[in-house]
């Protein structure tokens, strides 16, 4: 055996398994090249023919352009394989006060928002727009259903900045062709019955039911909750945070368009409810719709029911008579260590929460994109590279994690012990709660970010906070630029109103745009 | 707006059509459409350019006649002002298109059309479509002859853009101008002939692209660049004698 890191197995072949083979297996040669020395890696993902993948996490962030852009799928193929469609935000309801009138957490930061914090201006007007309308287009656009790109914008690239709703097993299906026809990476069809260790505690190999033995250098377990390597090999510790998040079960559905033509949404609806919330995501085929829950507070048949009647109302009381409920269990949380010896968890192998803000497959893309770059050269380096993946990810999780409390936290609703026990600060991470009270003096800016890829940023928090309803308090003391700035603020809205003017009349709507992409394709430039 | 009816001797018997070339007569446009057939001709006057189709997205190549929308340096008094009119100006009123819906007896040929709502349609001055026995007149054989060529020129292109795409031969290009009064000008959407890929194109590729009569239009197209002098200087003077008038 050799000290060098040559060889990578992959356990599980959901969306969170191929991805990642395939962010890998785009960073390096998988076959040797005449023209160059080195050494090719060699990528295996194994997965079983008997267990089906779970087939949730069918919202992206923008940073799945770059990662298809990468891994050198075109948009156009994307678009039409996956039955994607476009996403430019979540549109919140019911979140403040059942019965609210909602607001956008749009992908487009505020209008200058390097220069100016347009926030404080804004809540200085009596008669204000919703502050998502106020600093951006994209919240009208998404209203309209409208596409956040034309026809003639180049692949990957946007008037107003956007992710995707896919179809997670169509999804998972590109990327295994994608995988296997052009990345190099071999499959295997087969169940993992055994694990044989090096005599450090290291993986030698795992023994499978059809092909003997495949021995690997490194291991990537993204065997989805059933955690073969993490969990069941190596018994890393699971770091529960349901006393943070209540949210362990859902219920989902998929419904047909009362009319193949309807307008296909342009963020993913969130509508809390009594105990949770429903999700609520447009494809141009179907609408897939769900319902969070914490079982704590209300049972299966209460959230069935909860289910039925946002179908009745969002599509019609026929879709929710006939609906077909899909039951899902999870525990909110994430494993103490994600990298341990040479094996690596990616995906729900890792940690799973309540997809509140979709963040379930921009971390297989961070970690997979981790794992790519920073691969060690020897089993000697790993250590390190593991302490810095660790690290880096327990922060996503904590950060990921308060950030979701947030929403909860700025609730006003108080119909359920649901949300007032989501008050209660024996639930509230105490980082969070010294920011809410650093933010009733001062809302979040630039200042707000720690890391330089920080998962959500500054802008994210003030599109929450505000859209909830949140008012610090206004600056008291004086200042010598306010003049200069209350001008350039009104110059900043102005300028937002005549963008979003423009972006309204010359974007087309979601549906039109996603039939001509199947048609015609998008331009490469 | 145009109104396209597919020409018949039996009901357009006594058209006749206005073919001098003016903006009263729908000349006033700032770029037309070309094809690679034409470029010899093209280039000889004009700036060759790719836009883009805001339905399809696929690229085509246009003559620029102007910098600003709906402005034609082409257009004199006296008429078109260049030894070469492109095609695609020539033909108005002519269309030849497909028909739309087909009746079982009737070809799916593409057809001669011509705009009744055009203001080059007269009831007696210019020239005439048939004779008083219902024949095409020579004129309307030359329009006819024409249309083919640019059908064919048309279907020829859509291959020629594919091709340029498939070879990375377009790349996106602003044009940054400086009119003669010191005035900047900014000319976006427009996409050019990647010379530097041209460049280093194995011999398989630069051999099948010529194959296809595409390896001339494109140094043709290129070619066509050192035409912008001549577009800005007309510029200059059509802006000095709007100063002076």
């Amino acid at each position: 055996m050799t000290d060098s890191i040559n060889k990578i197995v992959i356990v599980g072949g959901g969306s969170a398994g191929w991805l990642t083979a395939a962010i890998i297996a785009a960073e390096y040669e998988t076959e040797s090249t005449p023209e160059t020395l080195g050494t090719p890696l060699t990528i295996t993902l194994i997965e079983s023919p008997t267990i089906s993948t779970i087939g949730v996490g069918e919202g992206t962030w923008p940073s799945m352009r770059t990662t298809l852009q990468k891994i050198g799928i075109t948009e156009t193929e994307f678009i039409s394989r996956c039955d994607a469609s476009f996403k430019q935000g979540t549109a919140f309801q019911n979140w403040q006060n059942a019965g609210d009138a909602g607001y956008v957490h749009p992908f487009t930061p505020p209008q200058g928002y390097e220069e100016l914090d347009l926030a404080g201006h804004w809540l200085s007007h009596a008669h204000r727009p919703p502050f998502a309308e106020a600093v951006g287009a994209q919240a009208a656009v998404s209203k309209s259903f409208l596409a956040p790109k034309q026809i003639t914008t180049p692949e990957y690239a946007f008037n107003v900045n956007y992710g995707y709703h896919l179809n997670a097993g169509k999804f998972a299906e590109l990327l295994q062709e994608h995988c296997v026809q052009r990345l190099g990476v071999h499959h295997v069809s087969a169940n993992v019955t055994g694990i044989s260790s090096h005599e450090n505690g290291d993986i030698k190999a795992l023994e499978t039911d059809t092909h003997n033995v495949l021995d690997g250098d490194l291991f990537i377990d993204c065997s989805g909750s059933a955690a073969l390597l993490i969990g069941d090999h190596y018994n890393i510790p699971f770091h529960r945070v349901d006393h943070i998040l209540f949210n362990n079960s859902a219920i989902a559905a998929q419904i047909d368009y009362q009319d193949p033509k309807d307008p296909i949404q342009s963020c993913t609806l969130s509508t809390a409810h009594k105990a949770g919330w429903i999700w609520d995501i447009g494809l141009p085929t179907r609408r897939g719709i769900g319902c969070v829950f914490s079982d704590q507070f209300m049972d299966q048949g209460q959230a069935a029911i909860e289910l039925k009647n946002y179908i009745a109302t969002a599509v019609s009381p026929q879709a929710g008579d006939s609906a077909v409920f899909r039951e899902i269990r999870f525990d909110p949380g994430y494993r103490e260590k994600f990298w341990h010896r040479n094996c690596v968890a990616v995906g729900m192998s890792s940690g799973f929460i309540e997809p509140l803000e979709a963040s379930a497959l921009v971390m297989v893309e961070l970690s997979a994109s981790m794992i790519a770059t920073q691969l060690p050269a020897n089993r000697s380096a790993m250590k390190r590279t593991a302490d810095q993946f660790n690290d880096k990810f327990q922060y996503r999780w904590q950060h990921i994690i308060e950030f979701l409390k947030l929403h909860y936290v700025l609730s006003e609703r108080k119909d359920s012990d649901y949300w007032t026990q989501n008050r209660t600060l024996a639930s509230i991470p105490e980082s969070l709660q010294t920011a809410l009270e650093n933010w009733t003096h001062r809302g979040p800016w630039h200042h707000e970010t720690q890391r330089a890829d920080d998962l959500f940023p500054s802008a994210s928090y003030q599109y929450v906070l505000y859209g909830m309803g949140f008012v610090p308090q206004p600056e008291q003391r004086l200042k010598r630029r306010a003049k200069e700035q209350e001008r350039r603020a009104v110059e900043l809205f102005k300028e937002n109103e005549g963008i979003t003017r423009q972006l309204l009349a010359a974007l087309p709507d979601n549906r039109s745009l996603i039939e001509k992409v199947a048609l015609h394709g998008f331009p490469k430039i | 707006m145009s109104n396209y009816t597919i020409l018949r001797p039996d009901h357009h018997k006594d058209l006749c059509v206005d073919m001098r070339r003016s903006s009263a007569l729908g000349d006033g446009v700032s770029q037309v459409l070309t094809y690679p057939l034409e470029f010899r001709d093209i280039q000889s006057c004009y700036p060759i350019f790719f836009i883009k189709d805001s339905e399809t997205a696929a690229f085509m190549p246009v003559a620029l006649l102007g910098l600003d929308t709906g402005e034609n340096l082409f257009l004199g008094d006296d008429g078109w002002d260049a030894h070469y009119v492109p095609k695609l100006i020539e033909r108005n009123p002519f269309l030849i298109a497909k028909p739309t819906n087909p009746g079982p007896s009737e070809s799916s040929q593409p057809k001669l059309s011509i705009d009744l709502d055009s203001p080059r349609i007269t009831d007696g001055h210019g020239e005439a479509l048939f004779t008083s026995d219902g024949v095409p007149t020579q004129f309307l054989d030359g329009i006819l002859a024409m249309m083919k060529g640019i059908h064919e020129g048309l279907e020829h292109s859509a291959q020629f853009s594919e091709a340029l795409i498939a070879h990375g031969l377009l790349e996106p290009m602003t044009v940054d101008l400086t009119l003669a009064a010191g005035e900047p000008k900014v000319l976006e959407g427009f996409y050019t002939i990647a010379e530097e890929t041209l460049f280093n194109l194995s011999g398989e590729a630069l051999q099948t692209l010529n194959q296809a009569g595409f390896l001339q239009p494109i140094y043709m197209a290129i070619a066509s660049f050192s035409r912008l002098n001549d577009l800005l200087s007309r510029t200059h003077s059509a802006r000095q004698r709007i100063g002076a008038g």
